[in-house]
């Protein structure tokens, strides 16, 4: 075991130590770029119709898909191990679900064959998710950045 | 995977996607499939187009024949011919009634999107993933009783055979990437000399429609070929479509060739009408825009005609899966001659000149329909005759072999290729019990029926 036990009560302290912190944001960057490339993917798409920049989104949303699963059994790890990230909170990590069910319904989109597995559907959906990620992401900071005031006043 | 598909049968495959997805509130709706009779004939009723989350897909376990057959009409009986092929795809018959069992299967499917993954399974679980032998065998019936009493290795390590053509003393085979002329001696039982190819054809890396099948113009200088498309609907890109979905007009001498007619999205079987002497063919349409949508076809093939695939199904229907549009294309595209109704998937014709089978089957073509993978109900599983006169389809089509589906919706058999033999008998290939069928007529019991055929 570590030798210094991190408090669990101030969240903005810089303790880098690995045993010690939350895994799962880390972890969480992953789906979050690979939902926002398929997004640009779709987008080449959209304007080429060229079915490469489709299969990229196929497969990009497959991984952020996969990945989001690993998220979430880190989390749970985390969870269980009494680690909180000192950037998640609530609120946030529902937007996150409500980006990775998102994205599952644009995995059965994108199966579709032809043009219509992205427009205008699937590029809608990946817009949506990208903009949810954004906004779950900018909330998260605003939160952190409330709760840090907090600690210094 | 083997365990959850085990259980999807039971429930079939899109209720149990559809219940894994009821609690995200994404259940798709599934209507099940109209009347196929409405589908059949030269004015099929077409539904307005659905685009699916999840596509149905709906296949029949299989089970053994066990001891017992198809089922046909009074008047007919039907025999297994002979048993244990490899993938027995399709049949020809050579001048001295020889028959050619072609065993093939399709290439290995590259795998390009995670959906391939998906559809790998769901092809091996319908048995279509078996083996296919990559040879032609030859039967022979020496005595006449009906019993082939020789079996050989006629032809052996091609590439996906499906065609097969006899031109004078020149064997062509179609396989998948090329079609190969054989030297044949009538009563020859094995051919081992090389073959020499006469030209290439579509064929892979990704070869998504791999059989080729063909037959000789009646002069004996052309080959026709039936080439598929390299997708369900461009979804591989159209600069894969290169010279498929078409009909091949090759020449026999330079091996040269032309597109002697296009947008046929599989063109499966190709037969000449024997009063007009008219090319038809049969075609596999699209999937994935509902049950009754597209209805597959037999036609007859107009030299420089275009039949709409991509861009268009059944005359001016558009696809809005293809971008971007053909509209110049589209105004010209041909409605097909005859429905067969949707998703029956007809794999072999066969035009019927001989004497054995009643007269009513004089003239018309037998189709056999392979069976739907992603319709409910199933539709196909059997073959059918569309009777014929004056060189046009006449009447509704008539089922004649079916019970390839047993009362519990299982699948038994799966007719495929189709021959008629020197005595007049309908062969019927079956690609997943490895039989091959024969009917014939059964004088015994319906004596008036053997007089009025004479």
């Amino acid at each position: 075991m570590t030798l210094h036990s991190p408090s669990r009560t101030t969240p903005d302290r810089m303790d880098l130590s690995f045993s010690g912190e939350a895994i799962h944001p880390i972890v969480v960057s992953f789906p979050v770029a690979y939902f926002t490339a398929a997004f640009v993917t779709d987008l080449a798409y959209w304007r080429t119709a060229d079915v490469m920049w489709e299969s990229f989104s196929d497969w990009l949303i497959t991984a952020g898909l996969i990945t989001a699963g690993f998220a979430i059994i880190v989390f749970v790890i985390d969870l269980v191990r009494g680690k909180r990230s000192r950037t998640l909170a609530w609120p946030h990590a529902m937007g996150y679900v409500l980006a990775v069910l998102l994205s599952l319904l644009n995995a059965f989109v994108h199966a579709r064959d032809g043009y219509t597995a992205v427009v205008p559907t699937g590029l809608t959906l990946s817009a949506l998710v990208v903009a949810i990620l954004l906004i779950t992401g900018w909330a998260g900071r605003a939160l952190i950045a409330r709760r840090r005031q907090g600690a210094h006043t | 995977m083997m365990h959850v598909l085990k259980i999807a049968h039971a429930a079939t495959l899109p209720r149990l996607a559809a219940v894994a997805i009821a609690g995200l509130g994404l259940a798709g709706c599934y209507d099940n499939g109209g009347d196929p009779k409405i589908q059949i004939g030269d004015n099929p009723v077409l539904p307005p187009l659905q685009q699916y989350l999840i596509p149905p897909i709906r296949i029949a376990e299989v089970v053994p024949w066990a001891n017992e057959t198809p089922t046909v009409p009074q008047g007919l009986q039907v025999q297994a011919l002979a048993t244990g092929f490899e993938h027995p795809r399709s049949l020809y018959v050579l001048p001295n009634g020889d028959v050619l069992v072609v065993e093939s299967n399709g290439p290995k499917a590259p795998i390009h999107r995670p959906k391939d993954v998906v559809t790998g399974w769901v092809q091996w679980f319908a048995g279509a993933k078996g083996k296919g032998g990559n040879r032609i065998t030859l039967l022979r019936d020496t005595n006449g009783d009906g019993v082939p009493d020789v079996r050989t290795v006629f032809l052996d390590h091609l590439n996906s055979p499906f065609g097969v053509a006899l031109v004078g003393q020149d064997l062509y085979v179609a396989n998948t990437d090329a079609i190969v002329r054989y030297p044949y001696q009538e009563g020859q039982t094995s051919i081992t000399a090389p073959g020499s190819k006469l030209t290439d054809l579509p064929g892979g890396p990704i070869d998504h429609h791999w059989t080729k099948s063909m037959v000789a113009s009646p002069d004996g200088s052309k080959l026709y070929v039936g080439v598929g498309s390299n997708s369900n609907i461009t979804e591989n890109g159209i600069q894969a479509e290169y010279e498929r979905a078409a009909v091949w007009e090759v020449d026999r001498a330079s091996g040269a060739h032309r597109i002697f007619a296009s947008g046929m999205r599989n063109p499966t079987g190709l037969a000449w009408e024997p009063e007009t002497r008219k090319l038809w063919a049969i075609v596999n349409e699209r999937d994935e825009i509902g049950p009754d949508l597209v209805p597959d076809y037999l036609t007859s093939v107009r030299d420089g005609g275009f039949y709409g695939w991509p861009y268009s199904y059944y005359g001016q229907h558009l696809d809005p899966r293809v971008e971007p549009q053909r509209p110049d294309l589209v105004a010209t595209a041909i409605k097909p001659d005859y429905a067969l109704s949707s998703h029956v998937a007809p794999l072999g014709v066969a035009m019927y000149a001989g004497t054995d089978l009643p007269a009513g089957y004089r003239g018309g073509a037998f189709v056999s329909e392979h069976g739907s993978w992603d319709r409910s109900p199933f539709n196909g599983y059997k073959v059918v005759f569309v009777p014929f006169s004056g060189g046009r389809p006449s009447g509704p089509a008539q089922d004649v072999v079916t019970g390839f589906l047993n009362a519990n919706h299982q699948a038994r058999g799966r007719p495929v290729g189709l021959a008629v033999d020197r005595s007049g008998g309908l062969l019927i290939a079956d690609d997943l019990a490895n039989i091959v069928w024969r009917v014939s007529s059964n004088r015994s019991e319906r004596p008036q029926d053997a007089a009025e055929s004479k």
